[in-house]
């Protein structure tokens, strides 16, 4: 029998990260709970005890749900996309034909950049009159295809995922490259000895193999779903109308806009809730890895 | 018969990489070619000498924190990652733990709060309110990186040094950061570019233009001026210009940034 002795030292080794991260958003969290749970209009100290009235009242909201659908819309778009066309490309990139490292830097670097530049240049690639993509799509002959995509109610949302892939593809690549580069060499080998052909050892053979990744990427994209903010709100800032409205736009303008923090605080509990389950899914799946 | 199947699918191949990079660059080629329209490189210059938003103030700006928040990160993530995998204690894993819950929280749910808070301690507008919130939000990821990493370091290795009655400062000192190298270049790459890319912590905290980051700036620019032919060439230079560090930090760091998000996202 072997008894640990404690490093007392340890502690000290921990504070700085204790202080400067957990202290702070453990705070940050606690007083958005508490904050929920109050008429707090963000600015003034006066908080009065209003009990469930904020959640009673989000959960009546019809503005939330259309936030929390958007949300949902928003992740299916994305992940599923990027997720497919990710997996494509790294398969491609694992044959490491000449020029793929060429590629690959291409398809990550916008994650390299910063959303706000994305935003910015796409915003006028989008503009409806003089934007690149409409007068392109003019030049070949498809006008009806020369929309609004910023400022059409039914195309907004789509236009925001669209920008989104281009920004995050290259993650679900890196990801299921390395998950690929990982994989045995010797399952391709006796495939190819049995005749299989390329297609078929890619869905047959490889896409079971990488399940786990896909998964990973499935619970990634929910919670960055559930962290989606700059891009919405530097596009379309939830418009027109509600159209693109995610929870954390409808958050920030309760906040900033309505001066109604504690029902800011209450759509970031939800959030936050929905965010955590996600994580803990996450480190089962790491864990089962 | 054989070959030129071969040959046939690496056809195929090469058709969905040009496709696909034509669709990944053609809105930076455009962005840059229309840059130029009207004025030429009178464009990059109208921005470079913008009297509202300095450049160069800006990208200083952003610089200073990134840089201050990645080698702070690069520091409480090694202290603490050393002692979360190497050391017993009390609470270790429900500490981690905790650290690593935190890892899915989203800035914008948590915004108010963290605006006062950063209000209370009379840091609205100044480098320190925006340096403070970025680590508090970066460190947890990496932490788990670092641990994992030091995780696969043997432990012999320590137990001799220990022997030898080293002190737990030199143990990390002379053996666990020399051994840090790839991981702590993962982290300080992907903390640097996870903060200059940083847009709402910023929103919150800056409120006068020589305070102003890269991403305040580059919405300043896309909002402020409509979108005629002149400003849009104005708006395209303003965005390259802005973006062009990181992109430099990028392409020089791209395998560390690369291998970085895949440590950040596959382990647990």
């Amino acid at each position: 029998m072997k008894k640990l002795k404690t490093d007392k030292v340890a502690y000290v080794y921990i504070l700085p990260i204790t202080i400067c991260s957990l202290a702070f958003i453990y705070y940050c969290i606690f007083f958005t709970v508490y904050s929920s749970f109050t008429d707090w209009n963000g600015m003034s100290s006066q908080m009065n005890f209003i009990g469930l009235n904020n959640y009673t009242k989000l959960f009546q909201d019809k503005t939330f749900y259309i936030a929390l659908k958007n949300n949902v819309i928003f992740f299916f778009g994305t992940v599923f996309v990027q997720a497919v066309l990710g997996f494509f490309l790294a398969v491609i990139l694992k044959e490491k034909l000449p020029g793929t490292n060429v590629f690959k830097t291409i398809y990550f670097m916008p994650i390299a950049m910063a959303t706000s530049v994305i935003t910015g240049i796409f915003r006028i690639l989008l503009n409806p009159t003089t934007g690149a993509i409409n007068t392109f799509f003019r030049a070949i002959g498809l006008k009806a295809l020369a929309l609004s995509w910023l400022g059409n109610p039914r195309l907004s949302l789509f236009s925001v995922i669209c920008v989104n892939i281009f920004q995050w593809m290259g993650f679900s690549m890196i990801i299921y490259y390395a998950a690929l580069m990982a994989l045995p060499e010797d399952v391709y080998e006796s495939a190819k000895m049995e005749g299989a052909g390329f297609w078929r050892v890619l869905v047959s053979i490889t896409f079971p193999m990488v399940k786990n990744t896909t998964s990973l990427l499935i619970v990634l994209g929910i919670v960055g779903s559930l962290k989606t903010f700059d891009i919405v709100k530097l596009l379309t800032n939830g418009g027109p109308g509600r159209s693109s409205t995610v929870l954390n736009t409808y958050l920030y303008e309760k906040a900033f806009t309505n001066f109604a923090a504690g029902e800011a605080a209450s759509i970031g509990i939800c959030i936050l809730a929905l965010a955590m389950l996600m994580s803990l899914i996450q480190l089962k799946i790491g864990k089962d890895k | 018969m054989h070959g030129r199947k071969i040959a046939v699918r690496k056809i195929f191949f090469y058709m969905v990489l040009v496709s696909c990079s034509i669709i990944w660059v053609a809105p930076i080629l455009i962005a840059f070619d229309k840059s130029f329209m009207i004025n030429g490189l009178k464009n990059y210059w109208f921005v470079l000498t913008y009297e509202k938003i300095k450049y160069y103030q800006v990208i200083a700006n952003s610089m200073i924190v990134a840089v201050s928040c990645a080698f702070i990160v690069g520091l409480v993530t090694t202290l603490g990652g050393y002692a979360f995998s190497k050391m017993h204690f009390r609470g270790n894993n429900i500490l981690y733990l905790m650290i690593l819950s935190c890892l899915a929280v989203p800035v914008a749910a948590v915004t108010m709060p963290l605006f006062v808070t950063i209000k209370r301690m009379h840091l609205i507008d100044t480098r320190l309110g925006l340096i403070i919130p970025l680590v508090a939000f970066n460190a947890p990821m990496m932490l788990m990186m670092v641990k994992n990493y030091f995780d696969s370091i043997p432990n012999e290795l320590l137990e001799s040094a220990k022997i030898d009655g080293a002190s737990s400062l030199s143990v990390y000192r002379h053996i666990m950061m020399p051994l840090s190298g790839p991981i702590l270049a993962n982290v300080l790459v992907l903390t640097f570019i996870y903060t200059w890319n940083d847009y709402l912590i910023p929103l919150l905290v800056v409120r006068t233009n020589p305070r102003y980051t890269v991403t305040l700036a580059a919405q300043y620019f896309m909002s402020t001026t409509f979108q005629s032919p002149t400003d849009v060439a104005r708006i395209y230079a303003a965005m390259l210009l802005l973006t062009v560090p990181s992109i430099i930090v990028y392409l020089f760091s791209q395998k560390y940034l690369q291998a970085g998000i895949t440590a950040g996202a596959v382990k647990g």
